[in-house]
């Protein structure tokens, strides 16, 4: 046995003798290495899970954008609909070539993200949009189905607005009304009646010899009464899709192709699609039921969702509105044989429908998608319609952008992640519009089509100063038949899908910023340097995959934050704790510490030998901690664990983390705790010798 | 022959409370190489702190105690403590074994101390002076598993393992019966004679007394007579 074997001796057998001391020192050991390396697994992974699901849905290992603009970048977005100012790279070509350069980038995709609004139809301009494409299409039968919705429409309305006097000035009031009263005229619809009775000495002849004057006036003066069009706030990105696609493992295509190469085209993000474009009714009944099966809501038990059920029982039309009248008689048949308890019309019946409660919701969602959804457009825009997207340009105007609508997409991991707002996407080309800085190619085109539809440059002056300058212009002229009747036919030809641009036009000029990805993940650290230097020459800065994510990026480095303090906290404890059981210990032993000290140990000795106690305690206890952590981790990694909200998917990087252990949370954890445990032994192991040898000489043992 | 401890006016004050305590009013002594030398006194008289200054824990106030040769009062406290390890071996009334070592490691503590020695070396020396005290068999029991007399003779072989100039016991006898007691003197004069260890004593023990060479009696703080 040596010097150091001794103090190894002593100090275990004291550890072993004192058991009540060594037990409540250890089991505190214990916990905090338990908890720091528990908390250090579980946020290491969920680091690399955000990680993996950031870098392999958009933003790539890096981000590069321009240099020290006024926003950051935040690819998930961030709070409000404003859209960041950060910068942009004029020409991407040239950035491209400058980062394929780098020995270790694979890809770089160009970007952009922009915010575009879309105007949702309501349910009337839906019917007359489906009116004019009957009648232009010559199918008079169709048209005259879809007269009978709008009239049932023109109905509701009029009972509406009866009642809305108070709410408006008297003259808008009485146009109103005068508005309502030519359309409840049977004469009216007359127009829309087979032509062989249509020329019989109407009153109002105009009119019934021309349908197409009075879908004008229903899109001029009924329309806008019905007020309940949608709005809606999209985030998209500009790319090049065929690569994007190649790039990132995690984007899926739900619906529909992705956009081709060389075409102008729009992807909903599929969330995105089914929350705000799909039928209003439809997308709560899907809420319902979703939060019924999976997180366990109960009608009967929240006031909010009973709040819920009574507005969507109250949005029938959304269901009856969408009917012609064959189709409204099969509902309102099927409907009273599903609910033969209840009287009155096919209103009533469908109130009474959507009037769900816990125990029929399952099954009236299944009938709902059975009977109900074949007769509607369930979709405000089908895939393989058409969008027009508005873009708040950076010139400060707002510029429309019509494109084919090619599918729906998700990234794998994010779907359930409760980011309302999830990303759509747009070719580059398209992007580049809404942005407001058009290519010389979109130029050209824009003067063709100007050309061909024969608009002698209606400047953009004169056309804010109609829509902002008088507000009665705007509808006196849209009133007019023949300013509708411009030369339709010409912007018809001009179909979206019809629409190309050369394909290297998407990795050619403007974008925002772009992804790079590297050949070897793991060789990110090691390559910034050189991305930064490359970057700079061009005026650009590299963010990695946490900074160019926004607040999202923040949530770890918060989390690391909370287990900081937590972990300090219990630090704290442990470290009064251990420090008042080690003084408590040391009073206990002052005889033998004098003892050690007469017959010639030095305060050295005594120092190491009570810093060697502390220290097995905190590697015995330590390592059990570490380990059960570890166990418990693996455990926790082979079942998952679920994310209890959908807030934590993107955390989780899916519906279900699995986390592991690295030796490294291992030893931080017990190298963590080995120092907490020495510090707080201290002062009681200095106490210890400083207990003078004469000591030895007093008393008994 | 030198003398191997040296007290000259030597004076101890304790401060108590407000008061302070004169525990030595000045002390000369002398111990020689290879003396059996008893300190006998009243409890209060001042033996236990003379012996304290000799046995180098505690240094005097005033005046001047050298022993080996070194004074003590010049010394630091890691200079003292590494002439108690090499030169001063301790026998106390309570025994004072370290209670998580056996009678081996007990005894073998000093030397792992020194460092010095191989592992062979202690072995030898630790178990022959265990044979020496007569307790070979309790090797490796713990101090709880033996008697007071054997304890006594495990803490003897601890405060001889270094071959010390100077083996101080104070009160060897006192928590031992008689008999023990008895033996256990016999055993250390025995070592004194063969082995011609020097030891001071601090007791009121007359058995200790009669055993004794040379006899230092104190009263008050001061050497009162010597027989």
């Amino acid at each position: 046995m040596s010097a150091l074997g001794l103090i190894l001796t002593l100090a275990w057998r004291s550890v072993l003798s004192h058991r009540v001391k060594s037990l409540v020192i250890g089991s505190l050991l214990f916990a905090g290495t338990f908890v720091v390396v528990l908390g250090n697994a579980l946020l290491d992974s969920v680091e690399e899970a955000m990680q993996a699901l950031i870098v392999d849905s958009l933003a790539g290992q890096f981000q590069v954008k321009e240099a020290d603009t006024k926003d950051q970048l935040s690819l998930f977005g961030g709070f409000g609909l404003g859209s960041a100012d950060i910068g942009d790279i004029p020409a991407y070509e040239d950035v491209e070539k400058a980062f394929l350069a780098v020995d270790g980038v694979e890809h770089v995709v160009p970007m952009g993200v922009t915010n575009a609004t879309v105007f949702g139809r309501n349910e009337i301009d839906q019917v007359l949009v489906d009116m004019r494409d009957a009648l232009r299409e010559g199918r008079p039968d169709d048209a005259r189905l879809g007269a009978e919705r709008a009239r049932r429409i023109v109905e509701a309305l009029a009972s509406e607005t009866a009642t809305s006097e108070a709410l408006a000035d008297a003259a808008t009031f009485a146009k109103t009304q005068e508005a309502i009263r030519i359309a409840s005229e049977p004469t009216f619809w007359q127009a829309f009646e087979p032509t062989t009775s249509g020329s019989t000495g109407a009153p109002d002849q105009d009119q019934a010899r021309d349908p197409l004057g009075a879908l004008d006036f229903l899109d001029a003066r009924i329309a806008p009464l019905a007020s309940d069009g949608r709005l809606l706030y999209l985030r998209v990105i500009g790319t090049d899709p065929q690569q994007f696609v190649k790039v990132f493992p995690r984007f899926r295509l739900i619906q529909g192709q992705v956009i081709p190469p060389g075409k102008p085209g729009f992807l909903f993000n599929e969330s995105t699609y089914q929350e705000l474009v799909k039928n209003r009714v439809a997308t709560e009944l899907d809420r319902l039921r979703k939060g019924y099966e999976r997180d366990g809501d109960r009608i009967a038990d929240d006031p909010l969702l009973q709040q819920r059920v009574k507005r969507m029982a109250q949005q029938y039309r959304r269901v009856t509105f969408q009917l012609d009248p064959q189709e409204a008689v099969t509902l309102e048949a099927a409907l009273r044989a599903e609910l033969p308890a209840v009287e009155g019309d096919l209103d009533a019946l469908v109130q009474a429908f959507l009037t769900v409660d816990d125990s029929n919701l399952v099954a009236r969602h299944d009938w709902f998608y059975a009977h109900v959804a074949p007769l509607l457009p369930m979709y405000d825009t089908p895939v393989g319609g058409t969008i027009t997207l508005r873009g708040f340009t950076q010139s400060g105007y707002v510029r429309a952008v019509e494109v084919p609508v090619y599918g729906t997409y998700l990234f794998d991991g994010l779907q359930d992640a409760g980011l309302e707002q999830g990303s759509n996407m747009v070719d580059l080309v398209t992007f580049r519009e809404l942005y407001g800085k058009m290519s010389e190619r979109a130029k050209d085109e824009l003067a063709g089509i100007k050309a061909k539809v024969g608009v002698k440059e209606v400047s953009r002056a004169d056309a804010e100063a109609a829509l902002f300058g008088g507000g009665g212009e705007v509808e006196a002229a849209i009133a007019e038949p023949q300013v509708v009747n411009v030369n339709l036919d010409a912007v018809r030809a001009q179909d979206p899908f019809e629409r190309s641009f050369p394909p290297e036009d998407l990795r050619r000029g403007l974008v925002l910023d772009a992804a790079i990805r590297l050949t070897d993940p793991s060789q990110a650290a090691a390559l910034r340097p050189e991305l930064e230097r490359v970057a700079a020459t061009l005026g650009l800065e590299v963010l990695d995959w946490k900074e160019a994510s926004g607040l999202l990026g923040q949530i770890v480095t918060v989390l690391r934050l909370v287990l900081l303090i937590a972990v300090a906290i219990i630090f704290l404890v442990a470290l009064i704790i251990v420090n008042n059981a080690m003084v408590m210990a040391t009073i206990d032993r002052v005889p033998e510490i004098g003892t050690l000290r007469a017959i010639g140990a030095r305060r050295s000795t005594v120092l190491g030998l009570f810093l060697t106690e502390t220290a097995i305690l905190a590697l015995v206890f330590g390592g059990l901690g570490a380990g059960t952590a570890a166990g418990l981790v693996t455990w926790l990694g082979q079942v998952g664990i679920p994310a209890p909200a959908k807030q934590l998917v993107v955390l989780f990087g899916g519906n279900h983390l699995y986390p592991a252990v690295g030796v490294d949370d291992l030893v931080f954890g017990l190298v963590a705790v080995t120092v907490v445990a020495l510090g707080s032994t201290l002062y009681p192991a200095t106490m210890a010798a400083r207990v003078p040898p004469v000591v030895a000489m007093r008393g008994s043992n | 022959m030198p003398a191997i401890v040296t007290v000259r006016g030597a004076v101890k004050d304790y401060p108590l409370g407000k008061l302070v305590v004169q525990a030595l009013k000045g002390v000369d002594l002398s111990i020689e190489r290879g003396e059996f030398t008893v300190i006998a006194g009243p409890s209060g008289s001042g033996k236990t702190t003379l012996l304290n200054l000799i046995g180098c824990v505690d240094v005097p106030t005033r005046g001047e105690v050298v022993v080996n040769g070194q004074s003590t009062g010049a010394l630091s406290d890691r200079q003292l403590t590494a002439l108690r390890l090499h030169s001063i071996g301790f026998i106390f009334q309570s025994f004072n074994l370290v209670n998580v070592l056996d009678a081996f490691q007990n005894v073998e503590l000093p030397l792992l101390l020194q460092g010095t020695l191989t592992t062979a070396e202690r072995r030898k020396r630790v178990e022959a002076l265990i044979e020496r005290v007569g307790i070979k068999e309790h090797l490796h029991h713990r101090p709880n598993e033996l008697s007071g007399g054997q304890r006594q003779r495990v803490a003897i072989a601890r405060a001889l393992v270094s071959r010390p100039a100077l083996v101080l016991a104070d009160e060897p006898t006192a928590n031992l019966d008689s008999a023990t007691g008895a033996s256990i003197l016999d055993l250390m004069k025995e070592l004194n004679q063969v082995e011609s260890t020097t030891f001071l004593f601090s007791t009121h023990d007359h058995a200790v007394m009669q055993r004794a060479r040379r006899i230092v009696r104190m009263l008050d703080g001061k050497l009162a007579e010597e027989t």
